[in-house]
Order: C-alpha cells, then sequence, then structure tokens
C-alpha cells in the first residue's frame, strides 16, 4: 500500500525546495527545461498511479496528453474561451476519454490491456493528424497563458511560468497521492495484486479500474495544456504512442510504483537529453544502456534503488511464526 | 438461506454437476465430501458466480442469485476461500483484512477517506484476526509468513465480509494434524448463526463440525443427511469412506 516514508516526504522536500530554488536563479534556457520537466513530471505522476499501483500499463497516456493540448488550444483559441475554464473543459474532457478507455480495456489484462491502450491511442493521433479541424499535420498555434497580470503575474514570463507548472505538478502530486490513500487507491493496489480475490469480496472491478483511469486522464490532461501554453503550439506527435513509450521509460528510470521516483525519473530524463544531445545525437541509446541497467539491477528505478539501500541500514521488526496449533 | 435447484454444469462431453439440489438453513454447518473429480470446487464456482451453470438456479437468503455477478453476490453476503491461496501476497495481513472489510462496507470506492483508518474497517480487522489467531502478525507480509498463517488468511479475507454465508474450499489443505486441529477450533468458535459450507477431507473435522453432510459423486448427490447416518451409510463406505473406516 502507498505510504508517505521519512525518505518519501524528505525526497519531496527536497525536489520542491531545488526546484522553486533553480526557478529563482536558472536563466531562460534553464527555466525552459524546467518547464519542460515539470509537464514530464505530471505525465509520469498519471501513468505511475495507473501503472505502477494498479498494474495498467498504458500506452496512450500521450494521447490523452494530447486531447488535453488539443481540446486547451481549440477551446481558447477557436472557441474564445479564457485559459482557465478551457483548461477546466479540457481535463475534463481527458478524464472522461480516460474513464472510457478504462472501462473497455478494464477486463484485459498485462499485454492484452498494453495492446488495447495503445490502439486507442493510435486512433487519437490518426483523427488528430487527418482532421482538417485541427490543423492535420501542421497542428495548431496560439495557445494562451493564463492571463493574471491584473494581480501582477505575467505567465509569458519564463521564470513566472516554470513556477506556475512546478505548482501545478504539486497539485498534481497530491491529487494521486490522496486518490492512493483512499478507498479507490487501496483497491486499485488489491487489483494489482490479485483482482479475482477482490471481485470475490464485492468490487467492481470494472468501475474502480476506469475510474482511477479517468483521475489518472486528467491529470495527463493538464500536463497536455501545460505542453500547449509551454510552447504555444500543439502538433500531432503529443498524442503519437512514442510520447507514452518515453512517459513509461521515465517511470520506469524513476521508480514504478513509488510515485516519487517518477519525478526524479522526469528530470533525470529531461537533463540527460539535453546533455547528451548535445554531445551526440544518440543519446536515446544512452538513455537506454541507463534503462537496461535499471532494469538489470532489478531495483524499483534509481528512487527504489535509493528506498532498498536505506531500507537495509533501518532495522526491520522480527515477526515470530505461528505455532502449527496457534 | 442458501439453496440450489437442479444445478447441472457440465465441460464439453463431461457433466461436472448433475442436478445438485441443495438446502442450507440458517446457521447450517454443512460439509461437503466426495472424491476428486465429484465437482466439488466446480459446484463452489457456481454458486460464487464464478461459473454460470448450464441449467437450474440458485437462491440467497430468498432471492434468485443465479444471474448475478461474481460481486453481486459478494455484496448480498456470500463469501468464499479458496482451496489454493488467494491473497493479496505484496501486502501485509492486516491490509489484507483490511481490504477485504473495506470493500465489504462499500468503501472500495471512496475518494474522500482511507478506509484502512477507520474505526469500522480497524474494529472488523481486529475481531477477525482474533477469530482466526492472526493478531500477532497483522503488521507481517503475507509472503513473509508461513504457508499454514497463509491458509488462515484465506479464510480470514472471507470473514472479514461478515458474510451470512461463508463457502470454504478444503480450508485445512496442505496443513499438518496440529494446524488442523486449529482450524478445527478455529470453525467451532465462528458464530452460530452463520451457514457454513465446507469442502473437506479431513474426515475428524468434516465430522466434528458438521450438522448435516453432503456426498458428491461424479457431480451427483449420492447422500444428504447426518453425520450419523453418513458414518453407517455403505455406499458412502463403498466410494468414498472406506479407507477412513478402516483406518
Amino acid at each position: 500500500m502507498f505510504t508517505h516514508t521519512p525518505l518519501r516526504l524528505t525526497t519531496l522536500a527536497l525536489l520542491a525546495a531545488g526546484s522553486l530554488s533553480y526557478a529563482y536563479i536558472a536563466g531562460f534556457f534553464g527555466l525552459e527545461i524546467l518547464a519542460e520537466i515539470a509537464i514530464l513530471a505530471i505525465l509520469v505522476i498519471a501513468l505511475d498511479l495507473v501503472a505502477g499501483f494498479g498494474g495498467m500499463v498504458s500506452l496512450c497516456h500521450g494521447a490523452l496528453l494530447g486531447v488535453g493540448a488539443y481540446a486547451f488550444t481549440v477551446a481558447a483559441t477557436e472557441a474564445g474561451l479564457p485559459a482557465l475554464p478551457a483548461m477546466l473543459l479540457s481535463v475534463a474532457l481527458s478524464s472522461v476519454l480516460a474513464f472510457a478507455i478504462g472501462a473497455v480495456c478494464a477486463r484485459s489484462t498485462g499485454i492484452y490491456f498494453i495492446m488495447a491502450t495503445l490502439a486507442f491511442g493510435q486512433m487519437a493521433y490518426s483523427f488528430v493528424f487527418q482532421s482538417p479541424l485541427f490543423g492535420g499535420d501542421d497542428g495548431l498555434s496560439g495557445a494562451p497563458r493564463p492571463d493574471l497580470t491584473a494581480i501582477g503575474i505575467d505567465f509569458t514570463d519564463s521564470r513566472a511560468f516554470a513556477v506556475y507548472t512546478i505548482l501545478l505538478v504539486a497539485l498534481s502530486y497530491l491529487i494521486a497521492s490522496a486518490t492512493l490513500r483512499s478507498g479507490l487507491g487501496r483497491s486499485l493496489v488489491g487489483i494489482h495484486h490479485n483482482e479475482k480475490r477482490l471481485r470475490a469480496l464485492g468490487l467492481t472491478v470494472w468501475r474502480a479500474k476506469a475510474t482511477a483511469f479517468a483521475i489518472s486522464g486528467a491529470l495527463a490532461g493538464l500536463a497536455g495544456c501545460l505542453a500547449a501554453q509551454h510552447t504555444q503550439y500543439v502538433s500531432p506527435g503529443l498524442l503519437s504512442w512514442t510520447v507514452s513509450g518515453e512517459a513509461l521509460v521515465v517511470v520506469i528510470l524513476g521508480g514504478l510504483g513509488t510515485l516519487v521516483g517518477p519525478l526524479l525519473g522526469a528530470i533525470l530524463f529531461v537533463v540527460l537529453k539535453h546533455e547528451i544531445s548535445a554531445i551526440t545525437p544518440y543519446w536515446h541509446a544512452i538513455v537506454g544502456l541507463i534503462l537496461i541497467a535499471v532494469v538489470m539491477s532489478r531495483a524499483k528505478g534509481v528512487f527504489g534503488f535509493i528506498e532498498a539501500r536505506w531500507e537495509a541500514r533501518s532495522p526491520k521488526p522480527v515477526v515470530k511464526e505461528a505455532k502449527a496449533d496457534a | 438461506m442458501l439453496e440450489t435447484r437442479n444445478l447441472s454444469k457440465s465441460f464439453g462431453p463431461i457433466q461436472v454437476t448433475r442436478d445438485v439440489s441443495l438446502k442450507l438453513e440458517k446457521g447450517e454447518r454443512r460439509v461437503i465430501l466426495g472424491p476428486n473429480g465429484a465437482g466439488k470446487t466446480t459446484l463452489f464456482n457456481q454458486l460464487v458466480g464464478e461459473l454460470r451453470p448450464d441449467r437450474g438456479s440458485i437462491h440467497l437468503d430468498g432471492a434468485d442469485v443465479t444471474g448475478l455477478r461474481v460481486a453481486d453476490r459478494a455484496r448480498r453476503g456470500l463469501s468464499r476461500s479458496y482451496q489454493k491461496n488467494t491473497l493479496f501476497d505484496g501486502l501485509t495481513i492486516g491490509e489484507n483484512l483490511g481490504l477485504a472489510a473495506a470493500v465489504a462496507l462499500g468503501k472500495g470506492q471512496g475518494l474522500w477517506s482511507d478506509p484502512l483508518q477507520s474505526a469500522e474497517v480497524r474494529e472488523t480487522v481486529r475481531e477477525v484476526a482474533a477469530q482466526v489467531d492472526l493478531a500477532p502478525y497483522l503488521g507481517a507480509r503475507v509472503d513473509a509468513v508461513s504457508y499454514g498463517i497463509r491458509r488462515q488468511l484465506e479464510v480470514g479475507i472471507a470473514l472479514a465480509t461478515r458474510p451470512k454465508v461463508i463457502l470454504m474450499d478444503e480450508p485445512t489443505s496442505g496443513v499438518g494434524p496440529e494446524m488442523s486441529k486449529g482450524f478445527h477450533r478455529l470453525l467451532k468458535g465462528l458464530p452460530r448463526d452463520l451457514t457454513i459450507l465446507i469442502i473437506e477431507h479431513d474426515m475428524d473435522l468434516a465430522f466434528d463440525v458438521a450438522d448435516t453432510i453432503t456426498v458428491l459423486n461424479y457431480g451427483e448427490v449420492v447422500f444428504d443427511g447426518l453425520p450419523e447416518a453418513a458414518r453407517g451409510s455403505q455406499l458412502l463406505k463403498d466410494i468414498y469412506l472406506g479407507a477412513w473406516e478402516d483406518a
């Protein structure tokens, strides 16, 4: 079951302090990277919620992010909605779509679940790619950032935008962790461990899976809104399965099923991408080698490795075995 | 409390249950005996809804539940334990019991509070842990305890739903004689108004806890009556009990 251990809380506090401090000292390029990390962090929190805790490994989270990005852009540019209502609308749309996908895929598990989500994701990608309404291959531009100039906050400023994305990462984390500590979250973990037994206990498993997927989809949609606001441009590439695959790599790299780990994974991934790509165009190969090392180490990602070392140092309570007739 | 009428199920040409009609009153403890392949577990699977019968009906507390899904039947008070441990392996024993209690209390889909911290769930966990002798192990992970403790937990999870009817599929399967005695006491100590249907091969336990005995052979009820009558039945000795009687 999900718990906030002292190590996790300490890590979260360090990440919050570190990212906010960096937001105040970084230059333009650093702030752009920070926003990119934050957007990826929200997506991987969303994915870890269902994949790490519910065993629902999804390859449609890129599409859910893309739906959020496109819905926001269309709502804000075509429908003329202010940024905040457009965000709420697009998050709700991603969530409803995710609920439907979760409900349909709920009966499948393992590779079949992955393939079903991949199919949904690619359907969304093809639809957006071929639809003139969404600009086809050219995408859409003009996604606005929220206008809070009335209260003295200008999101066209990279620093303000980076801080805003960090705050939304914190909000996303709070939503995901609250979900995991709720009845739904406890059931989600139970489903991951033994779906058959939970059904026999009286849980409507498909509904629990679909609801968890809807919450995850809402977070992915939020990441999409921010992605659209960040570059002020959306293209079909956002919905591609490679975005989902990349998010999965980040979750595994950071620590599947830890919620904190994927945040570290997002930082590691984006920093490596920018640092290594400055040296060689084959940066994916380097990240691939690191991923192989992480998977082969059988630790739960980078954070799982740290947690295992931490726990090895802590004394464990001794559990006595029952006598046969106890 | 639980009734089946002409329950029949085939897998291809093999008929695994044949016109099985049973009627359990509230608080009745019935043991189902029968050789391997007699259709006992298949009968359980139909009772809880994991298998659809080809023919016949199942009634729980007066209502026809034949068309209901597994979860719906569980919510109406039908619970089961499995012959092969079906636990939440990565969790602690307390979390296993808590999850079962939370789901049964309708807190399995809530979003606003942690059911494992609720007074109602904690109380159920405490009571069930005492019933199945697991109180000292609530913090232990399931994959770190012995097979015997896992068998106790298997029954504990089923009890944590506070069922009206509990089906136990060979609760003493794979445990030694001492642990079997422990189960014996556990069963004796369960509330008297709980209706229990048990598949059991341990004859001492079966005859000690049973109010009534049903014997299945090739999917068919060949005996249905009191334990005393079962002991004296030549038919039963021929198909099942010979070795036990001679021992």
